[in-house]
C-alpha cells in the first residue's frame, strides 16, 4: 500500500478510512492495539518498547499495516502485515469493542490482503486463537484454510533435578557467531514467529551442543533475555537428546521463566517439553492464504 | 491496615478493584506494568499482590516468578487477577505460585471478602 493513500469506503451509513499505520508511533499503535484486544481471551497488551521490538523481531512494514479510522478520524482498529520474500503475515488484528459493528474486521482484512497483493505476495499466512469464532469465520470466509494447531507453552523457573543419563552428556556452548549456521540445520515448518529470521531479528542467542554417552549428537539454540527463555529452536534429535538438552537449559538457568510460542500439536518433541515441566497455556489455528 | 498492590494495565479495572478495596479499609497501590509492580512490591512489601497475567512489558506469570525467587517477598501472597478461562487461570496460577485466582469481571458485592479470605488464609499459615 502507498503509505501516503487513504482508503475511504462506506457502509451502513457510516464512512471509515484505512490509513497506513506508519503515520504512528509506537505508542500510539500500542494503545490502538491495546484498546482492541482488551476483552480478548488472551489480550497480551503491549507497551511502547514491546511494540518496537514486535515490528522489528517479526519484520512488520508499517507502511502496509493499516490503521482503520471512523468518520470522526479517531482511530477504531489496527491490523498489521509481516513482510518476508514472496509471504506476508497478518498479526496484531483488533477493532475496539466500543467502535465494532460496521465489518471492521473484514474492512481492515481486505486492506491487508490488498496490501499483500500489492507487494506480490505469494501467501499470506496468519494465527488465530483457538475459541475466537467471529475471527476464524472471518478468515474462512475470505478464502484462509486451517493448517495446523500450534501451542503456546510455559515452564516457570525451577531446579532442574538430577538425571543420570541427561547428566552424563557431554555439553559445550555454541559461540554466538556459529548460531546461525546451526540454524541453517534446523528442520523446515517454523511458524512465522518462531522463523530462523525472527531469531536473529531478536539477537540475544544462546545455543548447547550436546553428546549422550551414545554417541547422538545435537544441538539447541534460544534466546535468552533478562526475565525469560524463549524461542527454542532443537536439532534433530531423538526423544532422549531433546529431555537432555532441555535439562541442560534449565539447569544452566533454573530462574528463568520460560514460553515458547507455536509449536506445533503434532512435535514429536513435545512429550520431551512436558517431562522437563512444559504446561499448554493456550492454542492458535494456523491459516493460509494463496495468492497465486 | 492491610496493604495490597494491584498490577493491572487497565486502568479502568484497576480503578474500580482499588475503590472497592479502600472503601472496605485497604490501602492500595497500583502499579501499571510488571516493572512498577515489581519496584513497587519491593518497595510496600504490601500484605497482598494482586496480578493481571497480561501485563504490557513483562508477561504477570514472570512477574509472579520475579518475586517468587525474592526469600524477603516470598511469603507474600499473590492473586492471579485474570479474564482467562477458568481453568488455565487456575493451573497457570498453581504453576507459578500463585495463592489464588480471582476472574474478571470482578463481583464487586464480593471482591473484599475474597481478599480478605486471601490475607486470612496466608496469615494463618
Amino acid at each position: 500500500m502507498d503509505s501516503h493513500k487513504t482508503v475511504t469506503t462506506s457502509t451502513g451509513g457510516s464512512e471509515r478510512f484505512a490509513v497506513p499505520a506508519s503515520r504512528y508511533d509506537f505508542k500510539q499503535l500500542a494503545d490502538i492495539y491495546n484498546q482492541a484486544r482488551v476483552d480478548y481471551i488472551v489480550p497480551m497488551p503491549m507497551n511502547a518498547r514491546r511494540m518496537e521490538e514486535y515490528v522489528h523481531t517479526y519484520d512488520i512494514d508499517l507502511d502496509a499495516s493499516v490503521v482503520a479510522l471512523n468518520s470522526e478520524r479517531d482511530p477504531c482498529g489496527v491490523g498489521m502485515v509481516g513482510v518476508r520474500g514472496d509471504r506476508t503475515w497478518i498479526t496484531r488484528l483488533g477493532v475496539i469493542p466500543e467502535r465494532r459493528g460496521y465489518r471492521l474486521g473484514q474492512y481492515l482484512m481486505e486492506q491487508m490482503i490488498e496490501s499483500s497483493l500489492h507487494i506480490n505476495a505469494r501467501r499470506i499466512q496468519l494465527e488465530v486463537i483457538v475459541g475466537n469464532e467471529p475471527a476464524y469465520r472471518l478468515f474462512q470466509k475470505l478464502g484462509f484454510v486451517e493448517t495446523r494447531i500450534l501451542l503456546i507453552v510455559r515452564r516457570p523457573p525451577g531446579q532442574m533435578p538430577a538425571h543420570p543419563l541427561y547428566d552424563a552428556a557431554t555439553v559445550t556452548e555454541i559461540a554466538p557467531a556459529d548460531i546461525p549456521a546451526y540454524l541453517e540445520q534446523r528442520e523446515p515448518g517454523a511458524s512465522w514467529v518462531e522463523e530462523t529470521q525472527s531469531l536473529l531479528n531478536a539477537r540475544q542467542l544462546c545455543g548447547l551442543h550436546l553428546e549422550l554417552p551414545s554417541g547422538e549428537r545435537s544441538w539447541i539454540v534460544f534466546q535468552r533475555t533478562p526475565f525469560q527463555l524463549t524461542h527454542f529452536v532443537l536439532g534433530p534429535a531423538s526423544m532422549e537428546a531433546t529431555g537432555a538438552l532441555l535439562h541442560h537449559v534449565h539447569r544452566a538457568y533454573p530462574n528463568q521463566d520460560t514460553k515458547i510460542e507455536n509449536v506445533p500439536e503434532q512435535d514429536r518433541h513435545w512429550p520431551a517439553f512436558q517431562e522437563m515441566g512444559y504446561m499448554e497455556v493456550f492454542r492458535r489455528i494456523e491459516m493460509v492464504l494463496e495468492l497465486r | 491496615m492491610s496493604s495490597i498492590v494491584i498490577i493491572e494495565d487497565n486502568e479502568q479495572n484497576a480503578r474500580m478493584a482499588a475503590k472497592l478495596l479502600r472503601r472496605a479499609d485497604y490501602e492500595v497501590v497500583i502499579a501499571e506494568d510488571g516493572e512498577t509492580g515489581l519496584t513497587t512490591v519491593f518497595e510496600e512489601r504490601p500484605d497482598l499482590v494482586l496480578i493481571d497475567l497480561g501485563l504490557p512489558d513483562i508477561d504477570g506469570q514472570t512477574v509472579i516468578a520475579l518475586i517468587r525467587q525474592q526469600p524477603e517477598l516470598e511469603h507474600i501472597p499473590i492473586i492471579a487477577f485474570t479474564a482467562w478461562p477458568e481453568a488455565t487461570a487456575h493451573d497457570m496460577a498453581r504453576a507459578y505460585g500463585c495463592d489464588g485466582v480471582i476472574t474478571k469481571p470482578i463481583d464487586t458485592r464480593q471482591f473484599a471478602d475474597q481478599v480478605a479470605g486471601f490475607i486470612a488464609s496466608a496469615r494463618a499459615e
